[in-house]
């Protein structure tokens, strides 16, 4: 896990976690530290990108999808993945800019990038070659 | 024994008499035993040892009267990295999952190829098959053979 992120309830991924009238369930995310942001994959298959909210606050940067009921017709006989909402959240460090927040579903993955502040970006400091 | 994790929120029995070759049957026990080992977010990432061929999508499957239908979760996938075929008594559904960067500082999806040969509980016609992939879910529905019921064989009584 990235250093400046942490998750907010640590829990094992893809359990269930309990205290929701349904279930809901932890998407596997990946991350990618571009260093002037972060970038964070969630997959949410079957979910629609109205029915997805992205919230920031106080650091905390949460993630709850409304995937509607899998209607399988006639009498099942698999069923190796479950129905439910999807929910995760996890605190940032400082230097992130809360209002560059975008977010985009496609092919049933979410995609956050958090831009840090300009202040805390690394910088690249080039090197001159003195004049002789 | 495939030790990936693979997030599976419920798995169901095997059914024995549907494993149609050994290779199959070994592919179920994986999924089996993949619930014992549920990743703890932590897990570095030398342990994700994400091979072709070692992660396999999460399937539902019912059937009515005339039909059978599938359903895989395949997040991040396009059609075009989807293939589908069908024999009579088998749904194979395989693929590829590209990364497209090389820089994640953690990785919980499953990237790679994968192959997953799903036993069918009846045979189907192999001409009567459609699949469409929506939201990061295929889905498969395959229709009835109006044969198979004839393939049964009376066992007479012997004279």
């Amino acid at each position: 896990m990235s250093s400046s992120l942490t998750e907010t309830a640590p829990e094992i991924a893809g359990r269930q976690t309990g205290g929701e009238p349904a279930l809901t369930y932890q998407p596997h995310v990946d991350v990618c530290d571009t260093g002037s942001s972060l970038t964070i994959r969630a997959d949410i298959p079957g979910a629609s990108a109205e029915s997805i909210d992205v919230a920031f606050e106080d650091g905390v940067l949460s993630v709850h999808a409304k995937v509607p009921a899998r209607e399988l017709p006639g009498r099942v006989l698999r069923q190796e993945y479950g129905i439910g909402d999807y929910r995760r959240s996890f605190r940032l460090g400082d230097g992130f800019d809360g209002a560059g927040i975008t977010a985009e579903y496609r092919r049933g993955v979410l995609s956050i990038d958090v831009p840090r502040l300009a202040a805390v970006r690394p910088r690249k400091v080039e090197v001159r070659v003195a004049p002789a | 024994m495939n030790l990936i994790p693979f997030r599976t929120k419920r798995t169901s029995g095997i059914e024995a008499g549907n494993m149609a070759t050994l290779a199959d049957f070994r592919n179920e026990m994986n999924r089996l035993f993949e619930g014992f080992f549920s990743r703890p977010l932590m897990m570095p990432t030398w342990f994700e040892q994400v091979e072709p061929g070692q992660w396999m999508p999460a399937i539902d499957m019912s059937e009515d009267e005339s039909k059978i239908h599938v359903r895989a979760e395949l997040p991040g996938m396009g059609p075009e990295d989807v293939d589908v075929s069908v024999s009579e008594d088998r749904l194979v559904i395989a693929g590829e999952k590209k990364t497209e960067s090389a820089s994640w500082a953690h990785r919980e999806s499953h990237y790679g190829a994968f192959t997953r040969a799903i036993p069918l509980p009846e045979a189907v016609d192999p001409s009567q098959v459609t699949a469409r992939y929506d939201k990061g879910v295929l889905a498969v529905e395959l229709t009835k053979s109006p044969t198979a019921a004839s393939r049964k064989v009376p066992v007479q009584i012997g004279g």
